[in-house]
């Protein structure tokens, strides 16, 4: 009885589900569609549903990587391939290094008593509501002439461990605070030295935050235009920044533009499927009686 | 397996002073229990042991060492915690052999060792398991494990089986004492319960307010205890407490109160003149009452039939008495009886500095 008034639902319900269901799924869909059209297909005026789909455009954008020569291409231009080169070691080293330099941060800041612990916690996350807009200019100015490290991946990795440190931090506290301090005081019995606990006892305990943070942070590092778009020359440039600089006056080649947009998309879905598998709760059950 | 000190041992929070001038000595091998209601600064004291609480001032001796800022690792101690404090992320066998391989011991020795462990503890079977799939005993036996696979001169226990149930209490209890014959170290054990103190004790260690309120046997403390607080803390039943003032009556002295008046043997004459005619307080065990003619009136308010035993509750003086008597049927409420009480089983305390006279 109660099954039927709730299967039934008013038309409109539906419609909304279905319009949101088109605006979420329709860019993704349009970028898979032009990536495996031809250019004479994308540019025709009878935009049409059916067409000859071709691997070519992706062809194209990987050529570098690529063991045979496409067959269309007269000249391989690798700048695509670089880009997602540059834009997977940036996002893998600077995630890499904010999460080693971030647990470390996060366990002394909730574990150790030192002074200014409490004004240091606070405005690790009061930095991070700084806009990255806002350090544009200034990070530039030092990058390039204080640094000189302008141009280069490190440059960049270097701004996004500093971008992403203070929530990385923030968010591993609250881990390290629910381990229960028995189980390091028993470690200490056990001959265990601080870093002894802080490797073998506490850094497995906390593995779904650092898995929580590195999903934030790779995602970061991945998708970030602004910084990089200042920072990058030719040779270090991401993926994103690539994109829009390869919308010139003269040509633009949609294809190859979304079938890079594809390509992008990939590794974050990977990324974040790999460490997700890390997030379990109950991580500290029957560590201590509850 | 070192005898350890305690020597003007103190311990501040801040401003707030927990442990003051404490001195205890613990003979080598012995069980030593540091029993007192919460708050007294038993499970601190232990801490300042082991090493996992700064010492404000004073000395800690293991042997001839002065331990006082060494680090736990440094102390030659194992330790089982109130609520086991297990590795979560690791199985009994890792968790047991966790001292071992951080002490880079060779694989064979400390597999050997566990498993030894493991067979005395009855936990051959859970190796594998991690803590979460075990019951609280199961964890509680892991614990006791990991402490006993290391070959550490002295074992430190913070209430170990308080978060057992009776039953398995009761058997863990056993277990210990077995234990503690067995491996005879040293052996510091904390506990807010008296019968656990009286059961594994060599010495008990009675505490309150931060200081030692008497130390000796389990026999001593029951017989003759120093003050009206250990008289009150160890023995269950506890002791009844009465009012009443001593009185000389044609050479005999006399705990005289109302509704009872009871002769006190003469060998206790001597130390006690010199609070003739005073106000005092008694104490008599509920097990020191006897049933017998001639003695009290009492009336029988509540019964409490535990089979061989029954615990009555009754009113001497106005006062609530409890009584302990063997039984073979159950005594009913409301019935009057007549109970003797012995004068050398009778506590007599200072009133004002609750001192045992």
């Amino acid at each position: 009885m109660s099954d039927k008034t709730y299967d039934r639902q008013n038309p409109a319900f539906y419609a909304l589900l279905i319009a949101l269901v088109v605006m979420a799924i329709g860019p993704i869909y349009l970028m898979l569609a032009t990536s495996l059209k031809l250019n004479v297909d994308i540019m025709s005026d009878s935009s049409s549903l059916l067409f000859m789909p071709t691997l070519r455009n992706y062809e194209t954008a990987l050529c570098d990587f690529l063991w045979y020569e496409p067959e269309h291409l007269r000249r391989c231009d690798p700048t695509f391939g670089r880009a997602l080169v540059n834009s997977l070691v940036i996002g893998l080293v600077s995630t890499a290094i904010t999460l080693v330099i971030g647990t470390m941060a996060a366990y002394a800041l909730v574990r150790f008593r030192f002074m200014g612990r409490d004004v240091v916690s606070l405005w690790t996350l009061m930095m991070r509501m700084v806009p990255p807009a806002v350090l544009l200019v200034p990070v530039f100015g030092i990058w390039t002439f204080q640094f000189g490290i302008d141009g280069s991946r490190g440059g960049i990795v270097l701004v996004y461990v500093a971008l992403n440190l203070p929530f990385v931090i923030w968010i591993l506290q609250s881990f390290i605070v629910q381990v229960p301090i028995q189980l390091e005081e028993a470690a200490r019995m056990d001959g265990a030295g601080p870093f002894q606990v802080f490797f073998l006892v506490v850094l497995p305990l906390i593995k779904p935050g650092i898995a929580a943070a590195s999903i934030f942070t790779f995602r970061v590092a991945w998708n970030e235009f602004l910084l990089a778009n200042a920072l990058a020359d030719r040779n270090s440039r991401t993926v994103p920044v690539t994109i829009v600089n390869s919308l010139t006056e003269f040509d633009i080649d949609w294809g190859v533009i979304m079938a890079t947009g594809m390509l992008l998309a990939i590794p974050p879905i990977i990324f974040t499927f790999v460490a997700s598998r890390q997030i379990i709760t109950g991580m500290t059950a029957g560590a201590v009686k509850g | 397996m070192p005898e350890i000190r305690l020597q003007q041992l103190r311990k501040d929070y801040g401003a707030v002073n927990v442990i003051e001038n404490l001195n205890l000595e613990m003979a080598d091998g012995e069980f030593t229990v540091l029993v007192g209601p919460s708050g007294c600064g038993k499970s601190t004291t232990l801490r300042m042991i082991a090493g996992l609480e700064s010492v404000t001032g004073g000395q800690i001796m293991i042997g001839d060492r002065d331990v006082s800022l060494l680090e736990p690792k440094e102390r030659d101690l194992a330790m089982v915690f109130q609520d086991y404090a297990l590795y979560p992320h690791m199985n009994v066998a890792k968790n047991m052999s966790f001292a071992l391989r951080l002490a880079r011991m060779n694989k064979s020795d400390i597999e050997a060792r566990v498993k030894d462990v493991a067979a005395t503890l009855d936990l051959t079977a859970y190796l594998d398991r991690k803590p979460a799939e075990l019951s609280g005993g199961q964890r509680q036996r892991v614990a006791m494990g990991r402490a006993l696979v290391r070959d550490a001169g002295t074992f430190l226990f913070d209430e170990p089986l308080s978060n057992l149930d009776a039953k398995l209490r009761g058997q863990m209890r056993a277990e210990l004492a077995l234990m503690s014959q067995r491996i005879k170290k040293n052996m510091i054990y904390v506990t807010h319960d008296q019968v656990e103190a009286m059961t594994l004790g060599d010495k008990i260690v009675v505490m309150k307010f931060g200081e030692i309120m008497q130390a000796g046997t389990p026999e001593e403390l029951y017989r003759s205890p120093a003050n009206k607080f250990v008289a009150g803390f160890i023995g269950s039943p506890t002791m009844n407490f009465l009012n009443a003032e001593l009185v000389d009556d044609a050479g005999t002295l006399f705990a005289k109160g109302d509704g009872f008046s009871i002769p006190l043997p003469d060998a206790r004459k001597g130390a006690l003149q010199a609070h003739r005619d005073r106000n005092i307080h008694i104490g008599i065990r509920p097990s020191s009452f006897a049933e017998g003619p001639g003695g009290l009136k009492m009336p029988v308010i509540l019964s409490e039939y535990i089979g061989a035993q029954s615990v009555l509750i009754s009113e001497l003086g106005g006062q609530r008495v409890s009584i302990e008597i063997n039984t073979v049927a159950p005594i009913r409420a409301g019935e009057e009886r007549e109970f003797t009480v012995q004068g050398d089983e009778v506590h007599l305390f200072d009133p004002k500095t609750e001192a045992a006279l």
